[in-house]
């Protein structure tokens, strides 16, 4: 079934397209590098106008952009590989800068929760406004477990995951009832409702939150000391940096699987039309509740990787406010497609910092930047993607 | 094979009552449907036709009366459930799922004859990816017998088809799901004499393929009405008014009266 591609067959010298991917990835994880590290204003607008003209360029030249893509297809492995080693090596370009560190760890945080809203919005088009309840829940939940009982956060871990996932499941069963703005309002009260738990209930600490969560350990190295690998010493920032890129590729890996799955296919059809995907034999609400538990899940792993991080948690890092961030990660990004959400998260998280320079204009100028880039791309900076069968 | 006289009854309804607080949408209707039968629906805007389809389908459900399938009492069934025990339907606004392909359109249709949940998806993902690839390869044949220019544009977004090729897929779509009862709301709404000759002949094309199959046809068409069901049932303001072959409803001064309008009714009658 070789022949059944959607996209354009790559007829191109396979080393030329092999070179298409690298030198993508390397100019994408450079430009990364270049963001982070710079001060001057002036050339964060600079970067943001080559990512501008990139982006028209895609939109302007469509044979280009299927030419990367069909590339990227061809060469998944090779594109795999160099990824996962781009990574790896990423933290010892930075120059020792935590500040850097930092803003990678909170940006893949943040495309954790992105890709896990993306199972709701993207994939079945359900407005959740409470990720960043679910967020918090799993942070809260993990770090209680830790301070009161003293569990080690490889096993906080997972129980916070599932605890997001029950409080998952009790948003889901009566947003059911529910649909549309309707529905978006049920999330946004269950968001409110838990921010107000969190703020005036005695065990969660109430406003000054939760302090002194325990860095995590491994094998005896503690997260909190610096890592040394191969005699290079890295801020101990790059410890969470590779647990959360580590979390970042397991929601990938869950992402792409789910997309590629009957599960998947299900979200869409009742994405597109509820009655028609009904008569298809979908059980639609069971597939939403679904959608509302696998969502919570990953928030809830991201929050845990949080709390444990900064090491010090409050009711005001789950607002509403949150969780509207995220949703505009997803739309901004690319409904449904893995790569512009994360994208998105990218460059949500980034360009707020990076354009303290403005200080009081800073949120306006933030807004311009995404409306112009969605006047450029509509869809999203990566739109979905038709899927392929039988690889 | 097809439709004999001692063909068993597939699907049957009695008494059939729906009522939206004071409106009666559907009084008392009866109906039969035979292994391998055509059964053609018709009656002016607002006679109830929709309303049965929805009925059957698990959208509504009765005030009074019940609906069989092989003896099998359909009432209160979720709609999901009503397609995996053997009815599927089409729509008479085609609701196809059109940002996604043509192809996914009909794996969609394979859901009820797939398993894998979030779990198979994430931690089998072998059994999960066979299963699916296996409802594809089914769909790409099945797609391939409804009509091959569908077939040749099956990675395109079903958005993008001519309103024909919409219809066929539809009618793929619903088939995927393997149903003993198919029911047709409208298929010919929108297109012009040669497109629904089209379609009648893709209509018996998968008749002739699947004899045990039973068809029950929403038309406003008289065209199709008359070459294509074995037998055509006529509402009127939510009630029967008759039931029978063609050349016996036509003559029927009602059913003249509302598909040739009142004066042309007279004249035939006289």
């Amino acid at each position: 079934m070789a022949e059944s591609l959607a996209l354009p067959r790559d007829t191109s010298n396979p080393v030329v397209s092999a070179l298409t991917v690298i030198a993508v990835q390397l100019a994408g994880a450079l430009f990364l590098r270049q963001f982070l590290l710079i001060d001057d204003w002036r050339l964060v607008i600079g970067l943001l106008l080559l990512f501008g003209a990139a982006l028209v360029l895609m939109e302007r030249v469509p044979s280009l952009e299927a030419r990367v893509e069909a590339a990227f297809a061809r060469h998944s492995r090779l594109a795999l590989l160099l990824g996962i080693a781009i990574v790896l090596a990423f933290p010892f370009v930075l120059e020792g800068n935590t500040y850097a560190l930092h803003l990678c760890v909170i940006s893949m945080l943040y495309a954790v929760l992105a890709l896990a809203l993306n199972f709701q919005l993207g994939s079945a088009n359900i407005p959740n406004f409470a990720t960043g309840a679910s967020y918090g829940i799993g942070a809260y939940a993990s770090a209680l477990l830790a301070l009161n009982f003293g569990v080690s956060f490889w096993l906080a871990l997972p129980v916070a995951a599932v605890v997001a996932t029950i409080f998952g499941f009790l948003l889901g069963i009566p947003s059911m009832r529910t649909r549309d703005s309707y529905l978006a309002l049920v999330t946004i009260a269950f968001g409110v409702v838990i921010h107000q738990l969190l703020n005036n209930l005695e065990f969660t600490g109430g406003p000054n939150g939760l302090v002194g969560i325990p860095a995590p350990e491994l094998f005896g190295h503690s997260f909190a000391s610096p890592l040394v690998i191969f005699g290079q010493e890295l801020p101990s920032q790059a410890n969470f940096y590779y647990l959360s890129a580590l979390l970042v590729l397991i929601s990938i890996v869950f992402a792409r699987r789910l997309h590629d799955s009957r599960v998947g296919l299900a979200w869409n059809a009742l994405r597109t039309d509820e009655l028609a995907a009904r008569c298809q034999g979908i059980n639609v609400t069971w597939y939403k509740v679904l959608a509302f538990a696998v969502d919570a899940f990953l928030a809830g792993f991201a929050g845990t990787i949080y709390a444990f991080y900064v090491g010090f948690i409050s009711p005001d890092n789950f607002t509403f406010l949150v969780s509207v961030t995220i949703m505009t990660m997803v739309i901004a990004g690319g409904m449904d497609n893995i790569l512009g959400v994360i994208v998105g998260a990218f460059l949500l998280t980034l360009l707020p910092e990076k354009l303290r320079a403005f200080s009081d204009y800073r949120i306006l100028f933030f807004g311009v930047t995404v409306i112009v880039f969605l006047m450029i791309r509509p869809q999203g900076l990566f739109p979905q993607r038709l899927r392929r069968y039988g690889h | 094979m097809g439709l004999t006289a001692s063909s068993p009854v597939v699907l049957e309804g009695e008494n059939l009552t729906m009522r939206f607080g004071g409106l009666v949408a559907m009084a008392e209707v009866a109906f039969t449907l035979k292994r391998g039968e055509i059964l053609g629906i018709i009656g002016p805007n607002g006679a109830g036709k929709s309303t049965l389809l929805n009925i059957i389908t698990g959208i509504y459900i009765p005030s009074s009366g019940e609906v069989r399938l092989e003896g099998e009492r359909l009432n209160g069934v979720p709609a999901h459930k009503i397609v995996a025990r053997g009815i599927a339907r089409t729509f008479q606004s085609s609701r196809l799922f059109g940002d996604l392909s043509v192809l996914d359109n009909v794996i969609i249709g394979r859901h009820t004859h797939t398993k894998a949940g979030v779990f198979d998806a994430i931690f089998r993902r072998g059994r999960a990816k066979a299963e699916l690839d296996a409802a594809a390869a089914h769909a790409e044949t099945l797609l391939k017998s409804v009509s091959r220019g569908l077939h040749e544009q099956r990675h395109r977004p079903a958005g993008e088809l001519a309103q024909a090729d919409r219809r066929r897929l539809e009618i793929a779509r619903a088939l995927a799901t393997d149903p003993k009862v198919l029911l047709l709301d409208e298929p010919s709404s929108g297109m012009d004499d040669a497109d629904t000759d089209a379609l009648m002949d893709d209509i018996r094309a998968v008749c002739a393929q699947r004899p045990d199959l039973a068809l029950m046809i929403i038309e406003h068409d008289m065209r199709l009405v008359a070459s294509l069901p074995h037998r055509v049932m006529v509402l009127d303001y939510g009630q029967k008014l008759a039931d029978g072959p063609y050349e016996e409803i036509r003559k029927i001064p009602r059913v003249q009266e509302a598909y040739l309008g009142r004066k042309a009714a007279q004249h035939a009658g006289a």
